[in-house]
């Protein structure tokens, strides 16, 4: 009952975030509604019994990879006048939500055909910190410094991009 | 019950495609390339819940790394094109015409 | 049934050979150190010598065999067979090959020995001899096929060489315009032989494309067929053998050197229509009309060369009609099915026409390259030895007993009339008296009375003996060349009888009217000549039909107005409105089409990445469409 009442709240809350992100015309007012999506998130990985990603979801997504995005929009002091005079807005999403219809029916009646499954609280540490490092220390060893590597290459990346050049003007 | 869940993962996904295809803002379409990402997020995790098994948390995780790490590398790329143009259109950069 | 040997197929490989090495070393060497002449000339003579050698032992193997089986056959390989189509490079000796061999390689070998002091000074002296080689070669094939495709081969080999040889002196470009006529009005005739060989295939090939098949399975032709085949292989040797209508490229021809006149032009090239005719005897004889069209087409050719001989004033260019006119001569002869008369005239004819043209060839040399009589004279004195073998040359030409001319052409005279062609024979006797008038016109103008061009005169002097020695032995063979056929003896026409279908008459009456014909207008024509020409004549100037007659009834001009001009019309005609519209605009069409189809999807390249995943998007939707009807 509690459950399900969570749920949709959560749920609201995210589609109206992910909204928000979509309708608002300066990037920090969008920033801020994906802020409360990703915190509606968070509380649906937690209904769904995934403790250690509900945690990395607020603390890494909510709180380094948001506050990145924001420092960087405050960085470029963006003024109402730089940002594109978008006049069909409206427009172009409505259309958008028409050209997306039919992926979103596909995308349906494929999670239709599904078997259902009731949700309780799974006990056992279930997605608990121990269980999900064992599985990545075992069998997804390789994939897992892979990553480490694409982290690094990205660090560096980042490095150079940015890093001090001539401007081109 | 579980069906929501993917059912709210479709919805913000279609969202996030329809902030990529309908904004001009960089930043607009750069966010919603992270909502894309949360709504396959949000699947692979319900998917785990049902057939039990933690792989699609260590999946999930995978996914957030990849999403830091293309966070980087695209905000260095903005910042880029804002020293060279000093818009931040996307209708702007069309080299590619023709 | 004869015999199978191996050496045959040397005889044209010897010359062939010789070719290509001369070719090569000529090619390799002409531009840095040229080889010595010397070397080039001896190359040359080789080939053609062995030749000559090997077709002596040919002579004698077919001596030894009964006349029944009188051929010997050699088989080199296959080469090619498709359907009931089986051809062989195949070589058949048989009498009638043995007698044309024997000539051919003789006068070759001379003619080569002669051009070796010739062409002197030449620079391109090592790619003459390449071609006469080349020639030689060809002619050969020509001559031992054993059936008509094989002497195909041969057949355009020899056009080919002559073509190469006409242009020789490439710089003019006269010359090359020469050698053009005569390969094109060439290939017009072969037009014609390729068609007669095809009909010919069409009715009775399929048991064997060779002579003697096509000899035993001749039975099977019907007459319209059979005077198809006839008519159709005889356009072929009115090119090749310069007959009415396509004689014309036979006097500009002369632009060649004057040892491949010799060669190509009076001896062994022209004369291979005639064979060609002898050849097919045995479809000649079943089919009377058609011999008698080859006769009259044959004696007026005759008649119309010899009225533009008596009017030319180039040595060389009067040899060239009097060539023709003499070739008309042999036609007539096989075309009454006087197949070996034919033929003897053909050899007689070798020898005094090589003879003639070698000789005008000596006063051409002596005096640097001068080729109109009215500015020679006198040069009997001068020149003892060329004049003494060309006066020979002329009365075997003229038909002045004992010589070898006067057998032949009075074999022919009588055929025509013992078969019944009175007008043929007529006009035949009429001709021989032109003969005799303008063969002797030449000689007294060149060789008699006083000089002309006092300064040529006093240069000239006989030719070195590389070149007299041939014209000796070429006079030797005038004279006593006409023996080998004397009247009731027959020694030729009884050795080509394996090979000839042909009926043989009997009538001593006719025999001796007809000598007697020949004999007067042989006197009256030498007459004539002397009276107006013995005691020395200044340069006509022609008027009325004469003047006609010197610019050969403008045939050059009509053939040039009728036929020329429109074919290059409608070649520019095609090149200018057909090509432009039909050939070229659907392939421009074409690549406008996709220029067009580029512009019109240039439109979806906007360079707006948005737009681009816009595209994206688009497209994954109408494939869900269609993948969300087929779930359910």
């Amino acid at each position: 009952m509690l459950a399900d009442g969570l749920f949709y709240i959560f749920a609201v809350l995210a589609v109206l975030g992910a909204g928000g992100l979509v309708v608002f015309r300066h990037p920090m007012n969008g920033a801020m509604s994906f802020v409360v999506t990703l915190i509606s998130l968070a509380g649906l990985y937690a209904l769904l019994s995934a403790k250690l990603i509900f945690a990395l979801q607020l603390i890494v997504y909510a709180g380094a990879i948001m506050s990145l995005i924001v420092f960087i929009i405050m960085f470029l002091n963006i003024q109402t006048e730089d940002l594109p005079k978008e006049e069909t807005k409206v427009v172009y999403i409505l259309g958008s939500l028409v050209a997306v219809l039919p992926i979103g029916m596909l995308l349906f009646k494929i999670v239709r055909s599904l078997p259902d499954k009731t949700l309780a609280i799974m006990g056992g540490n279930f997605g608990g910190v121990k269980e999900v490092g064992l599985l990545l220390f075992k069998d997804w060893l390789v994939p897992f410094e892979i990553v480490s590597i694409l982290l690094l290459v990205s660090l560096i990346g980042a490095v150079v991009l940015a890093g001090k050049r001539g401007t081109i003007k | 019950m579980i069906h929501n869940f993917l059912f709210l993962s479709v919805i913000l996904f279609c969202l996030g495609i329809v902030g990529v295809i309908a904004r001009r803002n960089v930043f607009t379409v750069f966010m919603s390339i992270e909502l894309m990402l949360n709504a396959a997020n949000l699947a692979f995790v319900a998917f785990s819940r049902i057939h039990e098994s933690m792989d699609g948390h260590v999946l999930a995780m995978m996914v957030m790394a990849v999403a830091a790490a293309e966070a980087a590398l695209a905000l260095a790329v903005v910042i880029l094109l804002h020293k060279h143009k000093g818009k931040l259109d996307t209708n702007v950069f069309s080299l590619l015409k023709g | 049934m004869g015999q199978s040997v191996n050496y045959l197929g040397l005889i044209p490989l010897f010359p062939l050979v010789g070719a290509v090495v001369i070719g090569l070393l000529h090619v390799f060497t002409c531009n840095k150190r040229r080889l010595p002449e010397k070397f080039y000339g001896l190359l040359a003579c080789v080939g053609p010598a062995l030749s000559f050698i090997l077709a002596l032992k040919v002579f004698i193997a077919l001596k030894a065999l009964p006349p029944e089986s009188r051929f010997l056959s050699h088989k080199v390989f296959t080469w090619f067979s498709v359907g009931d189509l089986h051809i062989d490079m195949g070589f058949l000796a048989d009498p009638l090959s043995c007698l044309m061999l024997l000539f051919v390689t003789f006068i070759g070998s001379l003619i080569h020995i002669y051009s070796i002091g010739y062409m002197g000074g030449d620079k391109n002296y090592g790619k003459f001899f390449a071609y006469m080689n080349l020639f030689l070669g060809s002619m050969l094939v020509l001559v031992l096929g054993d059936g008509p495709v094989v002497m195909f081969v041969g057949w355009e080999g020899v056009g080919l060489c002559s073509y190469l040889l006409i242009s020789f002196y490439s710089e003019d470009r006269s010359n090359v315009l020469a050698g053009n006529k005569a390969f094109i009005v060439n290939r017009i005739g072969d037009l014609g032989f390729v068609l007669g060989m095809a009909f010919l295939f069409w009715a009775v090939g399929a048991q064997g494309f060779d002579y003697l098949s096509l000899k035993a399975n001749v039975h099977q032709l019907t007459p319209g067929v059979a005077l198809a085949v006839c008519l159709l292989l005889f356009v072929g040797a009115t090119g090749k053998s310069a007959q009415i209508p396509l004689y014309v490229w036979l006097p500009d021809a002369m632009a060649g050197p004057t040892p491949v006149s010799a060669l190509i032009h009076a001896a062994t090239m022209v004369t291979a229509g005639v064979y060609m005719v002898a050849r097919f005897s045995f479809i000649y004889a079943h089919v009377e009309l058609a011999g008698t069209i080859v006769a009259w087409v044959g004696i007026l050719t005759a008649l119309l060369a010899a009225i533009f001989g008596m009017f030319q004033d180039d040595i060389k260019k009067i040899l060239a009609y009097s060539t023709v006119s003499q070739l008309g001569y042999m036609f007539a002869g096989v075309g009454v099915a006087a197949y070996s008369a034919g033929i003897f005239h053909v050899f007689t004819h070798a020898f005094f026409k090589a003879l003639l043209f070698l000789g005008a060839g000596s006063v051409i040399y002596a005096l640097h390259h001068e080729q109109n009589i009215w500015k020679m004279g006198g040069l009997k004195a001068k020149m003892p030895k060329t004049y003494m073998t060309m006066v020979i040359g002329a009365l075997a030409l003229a038909g002045c007993p004992p010589f070898s001319g006067f057998f032949s052409k009075d074999e022919i005279l009588y055929s025509a009339l013992a078969t019944g062609h009175i007008g043929i024979w007529l006009v035949g006797v009429l001709v021989a008296g032109m003969t005799a008038y303008y063969t002797f016109r030449m000689i007294f103008v060149v060789f008699h009375g006083e000089p002309r061009d006092h300064h040529a005169f006093e240069h000239a002097k006989e030719s070195p003996s590389v070149m007299v020695v041939p014209l000796i032995i070429l006079a030797v063979g005038a004279v006593f060349a006409g023996f080998l056929n004397f009247p009731g003896i027959m020694t030729i026409s009884h050795w080509l009888e394996p090979s000839l279908t042909e009926a043989h008459h009997g009538s001593v009456i006719l025999q001796v009217i007809a000598i007697l014909a020949s004999i007067a207008a042989f006197a009256v024509g030498i007459k004539i000549a002397y009276s107006k020409f013995g005691q020395g004549c200044p340069e006509p100037e022609f008027k009325g039909f004469a003047a006609f007659a010197y610019h050969k009834f403008y045939v050059d001009e009509l053939y040039h107005a009728v036929i020329v001009r429109p074919y290059k019309a409608i070649g520019a005609a095609i090149w200018q409105v057909v090509e432009p519209n039909i050939t070229d605009a659907p392939v421009q069409g074409a690549s406008r089409l996709y220029i067009l189809l580029g512009s019109a999807f240039k439109v979806f390249q906007v360079g707006y990445v948005r737009v681009y995943a816009i595209y994206m998007i688009v497209g994954l939707s109408i494939m869900s469409l269609f993948l969300s009807q087929s779930l359910n």
